[in-house]
């Protein structure tokens, strides 16, 4: 058989061995499983470390404010929840088709939920899916109501000149977003806390508000 | 998965030259080697008498879907991060009519004519300065046709999604279709080497 194979020319040996290629390929099916997918425990239990893949609300308002875009920001709750309020830039995404959306593999992508239990699975599920950053915003849309659209100021009776300024600086965040500081620490519940209507139809603006990538190819 | 090493951050924009530049040399060493650099051989596949150019660019497409098939089935590469652009039917199929009109009038392709100016072909010089004029004028017109080159948009949208069916289920078609295409262009230039010695 094999002799035989030898014998013929180049192009019939090659037109052969693409054929055999070809029907393994039918076998193959699809070259890539998106369902299963073997896990590096070992590299996956070192980095889930403490504060390693976090980013805090105040790092992501600073991000927004600063136009930055060199990241996706996902917003896994439910679709209701995200177009009733978002945080601004996100796009909804739900854990069942976290793998198959339009995430990169070499993007940094940003989780949040409503608190770190599910954008930690998220985390975990892109992570053994061999997505190279993924990170999680610490404590979610709670830490980002209460700390950037509502925050609170903790200054008491006598406020010194730093607090003061830090004083300024949140209420200037929290205008930004469309939020209003909240008197003091201690009296939230004076203020009502309506979120900020969103004024565009959100989907649309987000799909154009992402920067294409550049064109390759000839 | 390690490839594309470009996007998995291995190298940078700098060395992403660097690298461009050598692939470049190598890809126009082969194509003038193959006799690309000629506007007759380009020609003569709208003739029939010789499917040289065919052949080798069948045979391209075979091996790299064979080779990414297999690589991005070992896990090697990620066939989610390469990239094509997206498909807009009916402009893409004008373009391509006028694109394949020019190879047939000119004799080569965007690629061919640049490797046929290092040879110092003058028509190939003639041919690249027509493609900018012709880029140029596109661009100047683009505000006016913008309607028509976004026209009837599919997205990024491959093969297996469009049909439904197993990415093996094509590349076997593929390869089929290319050894029925090189049985045929064999015999295509059999026949008219035949019909030109009966002359």
């Amino acid at each position: 058989m094999l002799k035989i194979y030898a014998a013929l020319p180049p192009r019939k040996r090659m037109g052969i061995l693409a054929i055999i290629l070809g029907i393994i390929a039918v076998f193959i099916g699809n070259p890539q499983d998106n369902t299963t997918t073997s896990v590096n425990i070992k590299e996956l239990s070192m980095t889930t470390g403490d504060n390693v893949n976090t980013v805090t609300v105040k790092e992501l308002s600073n991000w927004i404010i600063q136009g930055k875009m060199d990241y996706r920001l996902v917003d896994l709750r439910t679709e209701a929840e995200y177009d009733e309020y978002n945080i601004p830039s996100s796009e909804c995404v739900s854990m069942s088709s976290l793998t198959k959306s339009e995430l990169m593999r070499n993007e940094k992508i940003i989780l949040y939920s409503n608190d770190d239990i599910v954008a930690s699975q998220a985390w975990f599920i892109l992570k053994s899916d061999s997505y190279k950053s993924v990170s999680i915003l610490k404590n979610g849309m709670e830490a980002w109501k209460n700390e950037i659209v509502f925050p609170s100021c903790n200054c008491g009776e006598n406020p010194t000149t730093e607090q003061k300024q830090l004083h300024a600086q949140k209420a200037e965040v929290a205008k930004f977003f469309g939020g209003v500081m909240q008197a003091d620490a201690g009296s939230n519940s004076k203020v009502k806390k309506d979120l900020p209507k969103l004024k565009a139809p959100k989907k649309v603006t987000l799909r154009t508000n992402r920067k294409k990538p550049a064109r390759e190819g000839c | 998965m390690t490839a594309p090493f470009f996007k998995f951050g291995l190298f940078n924009d700098e060395v992403s030259f660097i690298i461009a530049f050598v692939l470049g040399l190598a890809f126009g060493f082969v194509f003038e080697r193959g006799g690309f650099g000629s506007g007759r051989m380009l020609a003569a596949q709208f003739y029939f008498t010789d499917m040289r150019v065919f052949k080798v660019m069948f045979t391209a497409i075979v091996v790299a879907m064979i080779g990414l098939f297999y690589l991005s089935w070992i896990g090697f590469i990620d066939l989610s991060l390469i990239y094509f652009g997206d498909t807009f039917l009916v402009p893409q199929i004008v373009g391509g009519l006028i694109l394949g009109i020019g190879f047939v009038i000119g004799g080569y392709c965007p690629g061919t004519s640049t490797v046929a100016i290092a040879t110092g072909r003058l028509d190939a010089i003639a041919y690249l300065l027509g493609g900018a004029f012709g880029i140029f004028v596109f661009g100047e017109l683009f505000p006016y046709i913008s309607d028509f080159f976004y026209s009837t948009p599919m997205g990024r949208i491959t093969l297996p999604e469009l049909f439904g069916i197993d990415h093996g289920i094509i590349l076997f078609v593929v390869i089929l279709l290319a050894i029925a295409g090189f049985t045929a262009a064999d015999w295509g230039e059999k026949y008219m080497a035949s019909r030109k010695e009966g002359k």
